[in-house]
């Protein structure tokens, strides 16, 4: 098992739309058969071998060289800080992390600005970069929830359509970050098992960019 | 009994018996090697001012666990081995004459992330030849380590070997300013080649070059894949930079095999200025090692001399055992 690249996948939002890339480039992974699968499986070619992770364990796996590969959104990504490579932006699960607030109140400008958010290191890179200081509140569940009953005076987090920032009576700022599922390597990897991983970057690279607009 | 008296601190470890046994034994078998090729050792002090870390590799210094003398001095625990090899042959070898060979093993400290399973103290053991001119030295740098790895347990460790003026001649034709020169960088350091392409374009850089730059970032292979990566390139500097790796390989037959040229990585920190290498165990999937020429790091220290060095993780090698 040691010598068989091992990719992990995101549980969640990135599951299906990941796997069916992977099915595009020929990494075909088999249906779990009556729901119960193992926690390690190879893909019907027996090249590959993947695990199943939820999203924001997948970076530390696979920089500390443990999962030699991962699928992974750039948010988590940016949030841990990873070494690792980024070879294929994958061009799916894309979406935008924003910095947004209660529709009609107005930021406090300087001083102290409250922000809610699952990514404390990207909200402070973010707000550092324009030389504003802020206190961040990190939170796990809905942040929304937070910016609404006062916790914080604004929420950086993920939205697809602002549907339910504007059921929320909330708006949009500005935009913090362009967020899309990359395939991430293990740099040890990408020379140990060099021809595996090589294998794995040009399939899914190929399927990305000679279908575009199929994905999503 | 209160834990703080029987417990450790997080991200630090014992080694007891046959753990502290197996280091002992890959580092009496690399001492035997230096000492036959002529290297001789240095402890240095385990607590260096902090600002010894200001040149060189800035995430040392970032990283360094820092604390206040009782005169305030702000001072490190040992953060990397290299700056402090520097700063001893600059205060005791000025008047000698080069090269210098020297050796050092020991416990170097560096602050990690919380919660990544990542150890603050972890153990390094390598040399450094001061003074010595590049094809020579780095040759017998290359063989010392090599010799090491294969007589402590290691005979099909290998190295990746690449030269820091490849991609330096090739970014000098590319004429950037120097903060898209970063973001350069770092596309090329996360390998994200499309969107690399796409920000050369825009950078308005000629498409050939651009061919270049797509052509070091697969270039891994033996002395034909180099030859071809050779051939596609035209700045001086690179060209010049793959000739001393061929003639860095002939100079050691004896690892032909053990040898892979490798243009892919890059030197984000621009701490190398020639050969670089990368250690790698096959049978065990992981890097061991690392090392090239840094030329002008002994100048920070006010002594003109090249250097070249490699630092192995004795953690690495002592799991692999």
């Amino acid at each position: 098992m040691k010598n068989r690249v091992l990719i992990a996948l995101p549980k969640g939002r990135l599951y299906e739309t990941g796997t069916e890339l992977l099915g595009k480039a020929g990494i075909i992974i088999p249906p779990a058969a009556d729901g119960s699968r193992k926690l390690v499986f190879p893909d019907a070619g027996g090249r590959y071998e993947f695990v199943p992770l939820k999203p924001i364990d997948i970076p530390v796996y696979v920089e500390s060289g443990t999962i030699d590969a991962g699928i992974v959104g750039s948010d988590v990504l940016r949030e841990l800080e990873a070494d690792v490579y980024e070879p294929v932006d994958l061009g799916i699960g894309i979406c935008r992390m924003v910095l947004a607030a209660p529709s009609g109140t107005a930021l406090p400008r300087g001083g102290s600005l409250r922000v809610a958010t699952k990514y404390p290191r990207t909200t402070e890179r973010f707000f550092r970069g324009k030389q504003l200081h802020v206190h961040i509140v990190k939170l796990d569940g809905s942040v929304e929830i937070a910016s609404l009953l006062g916790l914080a005076d604004a929420i950086v987090d993920l939205v697809e359509t602002g549907r339910t920032l504007r059921e929320n009576g909330m708006h949009i700022v500005e935009d913090v970050a362009r967020v899309s599922a990359k395939l991430i390597v293990n740099r040890t990897a990408m020379k140990m098992k060099s021809e595996d991983v090589r294998h794995l970057i040009t399939q899914l690279d190929t399927v990305v960019y000679e279908n575009p607009g199929q994905q999503n | 009994m209160d834990g703080k008296i029987v417990g450790l601190p997080a991200g630090y470890r014992d080694f007891i018996f046959s753990d502290a046994e197996s280091r002992r034994r890959i580092e009496n078998e690399f001492a035997s090697v230096f000492s036959s090729r002529g290297f001789r050792e240095v402890i240095p002090s385990a607590v260096e001012y902090l600002d010894l870390y200001a040149r060189g590799n800035q995430g040392v210094r970032e990283r360094a666990m820092r604390f206040l003398d009782r005169d305030d001095n702000l001072l490190a625990l040992r953060a990397d081995f290299t700056p402090a090899v520097a700063r001893i042959v600059s205060a005791h070898f000025r008047e000698m004459p080069p090269p210098i060979r020297v050796w050092y093993s020991g416990p170097v400290f560096r602050k990690t992330d919380r919660h990544r399973g990542q150890y603050q103290e972890f153990s390094q053991i390598g040399a450094e030849l001061i003074g010595g001119d590049p094809p020579a030295a780095d040759g017998e740098v290359l063989d010392v380590a090599l010799q090491c790895l294969s007589r402590s347990g290691f005979p099909d460790a290998c190295v990746h070997v690449n030269h820091a003026g490849i991609f330096r001649g090739l970014v000098n034709s590319l004429g950037l300013k120097q903060s898209d020169l970063s973001e350069v960088r770092s596309a090329i350091d996360r390998k994200d080649m499309r969107a690399l392409g796409v920000r050369l374009e825009e950078l308005g850089v000629n498409g050939s070059v651009r061919a270049q730059v797509n052509t070091l970032s697969h270039t891994v292979g033996d002395s034909r894949a180099l030859a071809a990566a050779a051939s596609s390139i035209d700045n001086q500097e690179s060209r010049e930079a793959i000739a001393s790796l061929e003639s860095l390989a002939l100079r050691l037959p004896r690892w032909r095999d053990r040898i892979t040229f490798d243009l892919t990585e890059i030197d984000e920190m621009e701490y190398y200025t020639g050969v670089m290498f990368t250690f790698l165990s096959p049978a065990h999937s992981v890097e061991v090692g690392r090392g090239g020429r840094y030329d002008s790091l002994m100048r920070e220290f006010g002594v003109d001399l090249p250097a070249v060095g490699f630092s192995f993780s004795m953690d690495r090698l002592g799991e692999c055992e």
